[in-house]
C-alpha cells in the first residue's frame, strides 16, 4: 500500500467512479493529503464521493479535495455515507469555492510610476513642512501679542528632556571629537613644528562647524525622534482631537512649548559642545604636542574670536527651528496605524540630518559672502 | 465522547498587589458550546481569559485546555496547544503592516505545512468564511471598518482550524447589526464547523440570542453558571439589575403596542 492509499483511493464499478476517504483529514496533515489527492487519478465526469472511513475532516482538507475534484474537471454526484458534521464541513466549504478562486488583483506599480509618486510625495511633503512652518509662526505671534498663553510648564519640562538629559551624551560625543581632532591635526602639525596652531584649528573648527553639526545631529536622533514619537501616538489614541474638541489648541498646547524649547535648548547644548571639545583638544595636547593647560587657554583666548563662537550659535537656533518643525509635522501626520509611526520616526531623523547639513553649507557660503 | 471538557477552570485565584480579583473561580466548558462570560466592569473577565490561554499567570488554581494543564505543561506541548485555539482580541490586534492576506496567512506559513498552490485558496477561504468580502483580502487594517477588522481578526485565529476560540468582547464598538451578523458567524462556526467557543461579553442581545450558558463573574467568583434562562432568575442584586435593562425596554415597547 502506497502513502498516498491512506488518505484516498478511486475505485470504478460498472462506469461509476467511486472517491473513498479515509483516516485523518485535517491541516497538519494537508500536503500529504493533496498529494494523494493528486495521485488519485480523478475522473473528469461525476463521482461518488465516499466517507465511510473518515475520522476528522476539517475546512482546509475539504478545500484541497472540493478544489482537487473540480481542478480535475470532476463534480460531486453523491456524498455517501459520510457523518453529518463532515457534510457541514463540506457544505460550508463549498459556498464559498467561489471566492477562494478568486485572485484578487494584486497592486503592482512600473518603476517610473514608483519614482513619479515619491516626486509627488516630496512634494506634498515641502508643501506640508511649509504651511506647518507657516502656521507655527502665526502661532508664535499670538504668543508674543498674548504672551500668557505661553504654556510654561509644557516649555519647561520639554526644556528637561531636551537639554538637561542631553549633557552627558553631548559632553562625552564632543569631548572624544576634540581629542581626535587635537590628536590628528597633531600629527600634520608637528612635521612643520607648528604644534601652537593645532589649538586654533581645534577652537575655531569646533566652534564654528562641527560642535554646531555633531550637537544638532545629536538632538535630531533624540528629540526630532521624540517628538515624531509622542505627537503621533497621541494622534492615534484621539488625544490630539480631544485638544481639538476642548477648544485648545494643538499648536499651543503641544508644538509652540517645544519649538521654542528645543530652540532655547540647541544653542546652549552647542556651547556645552564647544567647551567639552576644547577640553577634549586641552587633554591630548600636554602629553602629544607639549602644549600645556596654560599655554592652551592663553592661545584659544588670543585666537579665538568671539565672532566664531556667535556664529555657531546662530547656526544651532536655525538647526533647532528645523528640528522642532520636522519632528512635530511628521508626529502630526501619523495615518492610523502603529507601522506609520515606525515610518515617520525614521523619516524625521533622516529629514533633520539632512537638513543640518544643507542648512550648515548654505551657512557656509552666506558667512563668506558676507565677510564674517 | 464528550467526556473531557475543552476548557477546565479549576480555584483560580488573582491578585494584583493587595487587591484580590478572583477568588476561586471554577468552572468548565464542553465540546461545542458557546460559553460567555459575563459580570461587571473590573470583575476581572479579560484578565481571566489572559489566563486560560496562558499569557498572565495566576496566583493560584488550575486551568486545563484540551486536556493540558497550561501552566505546568512543558513549552513543547503548550506550542502544540497554541495551534489549537484561536483568540480574537478586544481590538482586533490584527499586524498593522500586512495586509489582510497576510494577516492571516502568517500562522499558516508559520506552522502548518501547506502546499503553495493552496496557501492562496485557503487563506480566501478562511476570509470568505469569517464573512468577508474577497476584495478585503488585499487591503491593509487600517483600510477596514471596525467590524470588518474584527472579522479579519476572526479569520486569522481560525487560520489554523482551531479546535476553540477565544474572543474578547467581540461585539463591543459594533453597531447593532454588524453585531448581530457576527453572533450568527459564531454560531456558525460552532454549528457547522464544530468549535467550542468561550467569548467575554456585554452585549444583552449576544447572550439572548446565540450563547448556550453564561458564566456570571462578581465578587471574585462564579455566582451563576448555566443556560441563560435559568441565570436570568439567579437572585443577585448585579445580575436582577442587568437583565432588567432588557425587560424594562421590551415593556415599553409592548406598552406602546397596545
Amino acid at each position: 500500500m502506497s502513502a498516498s492509499a491512506r488518505y484516498c483511493w478511486l475505485e470504478r464499478a460498472g462506469g461509476q467512479a467511486t472517491l473513498f476517504l479515509s483516516g485523518v483529514w485535517h491541516l497538519p496533515r494537508i500536503a500529504d493529503i493533496d498529494a494523494a489527492l493528486a495521485g488519485a487519478g480523478m475522473p473528469a465526469s461525476p463521482l461518488t464521493v465516499d466517507g465511510a472511513a473518515l475520522s476528522t475532516l476539517d475546512t482546509a482538507a475539504a478545500l484541497a479535495l472540493l478544489r482537487r475534484i473540480a481542478g480535475a474537471g470532476a463534480s460531486i454526484e453523491r456524498l455517501a455515507h459520510f457523518n453529518v458534521s463532515h457534510v457541514r464541513v463540506i457544505e460550508a466549504v463549498l459556498e464559498r469555492l467561489g471566492d477562494t478562486a478568486i485572485e484578487p488583483p494584486r497592486r503592482r506599480h512600473g518603476v517610473l510610476a514608483v519614482l513619479g509618486m515619491h516626486v509627488l510625495e516630496f512634494r506634498g511633503l515641502m508643501k506640508g513642512h511649509l504651511d506647518f512652518f507657516g502656521r507655527s509662526a502665526a502661532a508664535l505671534g499670538d504668543i508674543a501679542l498674548r504672551p500668557r498663553a505661553l504654556r510654561l510648564k509644557e516649555l519647561a519640562a520639554q526644556f528637561q528632556h531636551i537639554c538637561i538629559e542631553a549633557i552627558p551624551v553631548v559632553i562625552l560625543v564632543t569631548f572624544l571629537i576634540g581629542v581626535v581632532l587635537a590628536y590628528l591635526f597633531g600629527l600634520q602639525a608637528e612635521k612643520y613644528g607648528a604644534n601652537i596652531f593645532v589649538v586654533d584649528g581645534v577652537a575655531i573648527g569646533m566652534s564654528r562647524e562641527l560642535s554646531p553639526i555633531i550637537v544638532a545631529v545629536i538632538v535630531a536622533g533624540r528629540s526630532g525622534a521624540a517628538f515624531t514619537a509622542q505627537l503621533g501616538t497621541m494622534l492615534l489614541t484621539e488625544e490630539i482631537d480631544a485638544i481639538r474638541t476642548l477648544g485648545l489648541s494643538p499648536m499651543q498646547v503641544l508644538v509652540i512649548p517645544r519649538f521654542l524649547a528645543l530652540v532655547i535648548a540647541l544653542p546652549l547644548l552647542v556651547f556645552v559642545g564647544d567647551v567639552s571639545g576644547l577640553a577634549g583638544a586641552m587633554t591630548v595636547a600636554n602629553p602629544l604636542l607639549d602644549i600645556t593647560p596654560t599655554t592652551f587657554i592663553e592661545r584659544v583666548r588670543s585666537e579665538l574670536s568671539v565672532d566664531h563662537i556667535i556664529v555657531g550659535l546662530m547656526k544651532a537656533a536655525a538647526f533647532a527651528a528645523f528640528i522642532a518643525i520636522i519632528g512635530c509635522r511628521m508626529g502630526m501626520t501619523v495615518s492610523r496605524d502603529s507601522r506609520s509611526i515606525g515610518i515617520n520616526t525614521t523619516s524625521t531623523v533622516v529629514q533633520c540630518i539632512v537638513s543640518v547639513i544643507l542648512l550648515d553649507a548654505l551657512f557656509a557660503i552666506l558667512f563668506q559672502e558676507l565677510g564674517y | 465522547m464528550n467526556a473531557v471538557p475543552v476548557i477546565e477552570v479549576d480555584s483560580i485565584v488573582t491578585r494584583f498587589g493587595a487587591q484580590t480579583v478572583h477568588d476561586g473561580v471554577s468552572f468548565s466548558v464542553p465540546r461545542g458550546q458557546i460559553a460567555a462570560i459575563i459580570g461587571g466592569s473590573g470583575s476581572g473577565k479579560t484578565v481571566l481569559v489572559r489566563e486560560i490561554i496562558g499569557l498572565l499567570r495566576p496566583a493560584a488554581g488550575r486551568v486545563r485546555v484540551l486536556g493540558t494543564d497550561v501552566w505546568n505543561a512543558p513549552e513543547e506541548e503548550l506550542s502544540a496547544l497554541r495551534r489549537r485555539f484561536g483568540m480574537l482580541f478586544q481590538d482586533g490586534a490584527l499586524f498593522s503592516s500586512l495586509t489582510v492576506a497576510q494577516n492571516v496567512a502568517t500562522p499558516l506559513i508559520e506552522h502548518a505545512d501547506v502546499p503553495p498552490h493552496l496557501l492562496g485558496p485557503l487563506v480566501r477561504l478562511r476570509i470568505a468564511l469569517a464573512g468577508l468580502p474577497v476584495e478585503a483580502a488585499t487591503k491593509m487594517p487600517s483600510e477596514l471598518s471596525g467590524g470588518m477588522r474584527k472579522r479579519a481578526a476572526v479569520a486569522r485565529a481560525l487560520a489554523l482550524e482551531p479546535e476553540v476560540l477565544f474572543l474578547d468582547e467581540p461585539t463591543s464598538g459594533l453597531d447593532p447589526i454588524t453585531a448581530r451578523a457576527f453572533d450568527r458567524l459564531l454560531r456558525f462556526l460552532c454549528d457547522d464547523l464544530g468549535l467550542t467557543i468561550l467569548v467575554v461579553t456585554h452585549d444583552l442581545d449576544t447572550l439572548l440570542s446565540i450563547v448556550d450558558r453564561a458564566i456570571v463573574l462578581a465578587n471574585g467568583g462564579v455566582i451563576a453558571d448555566g443556560p441563560v434562562k435559568e441565570v436570568m432568575r439567579v437572585d443577585d442584586p448585579w445580575l436582577q439589575s442587568y437583565f432588567r435593562v432588557r425587560t424594562m425596554l421590551e415593556g415599553k415597547e409592548n406598552n406602546r403596542g397596545t
